[in-house]
């Protein structure tokens, strides 16, 4: 099977930024201090809204501005992690990141960067319009009148209920 | 391999340290000089745990924890009386040597240590001589600063203790890393101050945040092989841009 990636469709997203809520929730570890959303959401212009997060790229200008080796390759997800037992916060990696998506959260004392939820993305879950997808190839867009059924938004995500 | 970790069995590569798989399996083992990113140094002998094995004929030894490699069939207890009585013997002199420090008023409390039973320095500060700035500003490539002197004498220090230090880049890695906040820095809207040199402050290019020294910028962007446009702007305006870029390319 192939890997499965992140996909982001700008033309669905809604910038309802529902994806920045799951994000910093998920990566919280201590409930009175919300953590910073890895994906960040942003209104271009009038009608276009895009999502930006970590592309996860093979040559990684982050890992390399790392004097202390402390992100590493997770081999199941793919994803680029950061080891913080080993960094040292001293911050170069949010700098020399040319897409900015590798941040420092001064709340936590933690480097924010997307980890692919250890292979199950809550961006992607908590998406309505499909704008991010987690899957081996993105979904077609629908053709003109066709209406497609929405995923089930995971809202007891905390829970083992069902979701609704 | 297998060894024992406090009649709990854990599993370890070869070449580890025994720090290493206790602090993976969760055991706690007390330590002030050690951190993943820099190789192990045995200097505060904080982490000593007592090892036996079934071969060596009821034969035990105390041995730092940091630096001793693993080895198939060891049993290691951390918590024992003759561990406790070295530890809290370390912490005594810790303790005169840096009384004021919270981090190592707590660890003497809690190997029952109140108050030093030697003589207190005359003019304490807050080093203990862990040795972590010097070992990852060596790491970072600068090697600005480095343990000067001998016995009572020794200390952290630029090169002859002289008041500016050329090969500093003002990173700020040793005193972020220094378990007892011993290294002291200032910064102000214009300049940061950091053994008792001035550096100036690049800002991103749009928002004005301070992301660092020009000496630190230029070392890091050396060192990693990237362009030094790669150091330019803060996170939070490269992602904006990114994200209009990324727009444009995909419509």
């Amino acid at each position: 099977m192939a890997m499965k990636q992140l996909f982001v469709t700008p033309n669905r997203c809604t910038a309802c930024r529902n994806c920045e809520v799951a994000c910093s929730f998920v990566h919280t570890s201590d409930p009175t201090v919300l953590a910073f959303p890895r994906v960040r959401t942003y209104v271009i212009s009038e009608n276009t809204n895009t999502v930006n997060l970590c592309l996860q790229c093979d040559d990684a200008a982050c890992k390399k501005s790392c004097p202390v080796e402390a992100l590493v390759w997770n081999a199941k997800t793919g994803a680029l992690e950061v080891d913080l037992g080993r960094c040292i916060r001293c911050l170069m990696c949010t700098i020399a990141c040319p897409f900015g998506n590798i941040h420092f959260d001064k709340r936590t004392n933690e480097i924010a960067k997307c980890d692919l939820c250890q292979g199950d993305p809550a961006c992607a879950k908590f998406c309505p319009t499909l704008a991010l997808e987690y899957a081996a190839k993105p979904s077609p867009d629908p053709k003109p009148g066709e209406v497609k059924p929405l995923p089930p938004i995971p809202w007891m995500l905390f829970t083992d209920k069902q979701s609704r | 391999m297998q060894l024992t970790i406090d009649k709990r069995t854990v599993v370890a590569r070869k070449g580890e340290y025994l720090l290493e798989v206790a602090q993976r399996n969760s055991i706690e083992i007390p330590t002030l000089c050690h951190h993943p990113a820099v190789e192990p140094w045995g200097g505060c002998r904080l982490c000593m745990v007592e090892i036996t094995h079934p071969d060596w004929k009821g034969w035990t030894g105390l041995v730092t924890a940091c630096l001793y490699p693993v080895q198939d069939g060891l049993i290691v207890s951390t918590n024992t009386e003759k561990v406790h009585q070295v530890r809290a013997g370390v912490l005594d002199l810790l303790l005169a040597r840096c009384p004021e420090s919270s981090l190592i008023q707590n660890l003497a409390w809690q190997y029952g240590i109140e108050k030093t039973s030697y003589a207190p320095r005359k003019a304490p500060d807050l080093c203990i001589l862990c040795g972590l700035c010097v070992r990852i500003c060596e790491k970072i490539g600068a090697s600005a600063i480095s343990s000067i002197g001998r016995g009572v004498e020794k200390l952290v220090s630029v090169p002859y203790e002289t008041s500016v230090s050329a090969a500093c880049v003002g990173c700020l890695s040793c005193a972020n890393i220094c378990p007892t906040g011993a290294i002291s820095f200032s910064e102000s809207d214009h300049c940061r101050t950091i053994w008792s040199r001035n550096f100036e402050l690049v800002r991103c290019e749009e928002c004005k945040t301070v992301i660092g020294t020009p000496e630190q910028l230029e070392h890091f962007a050396q060192r990693s092989g990237l362009d030094r446009s790669y150091f330019t702007k803060c996170d939070s305006c490269r992602n904006r841009e990114a994200a209009a870029r990324f727009v444009r390319v995909t419509f």
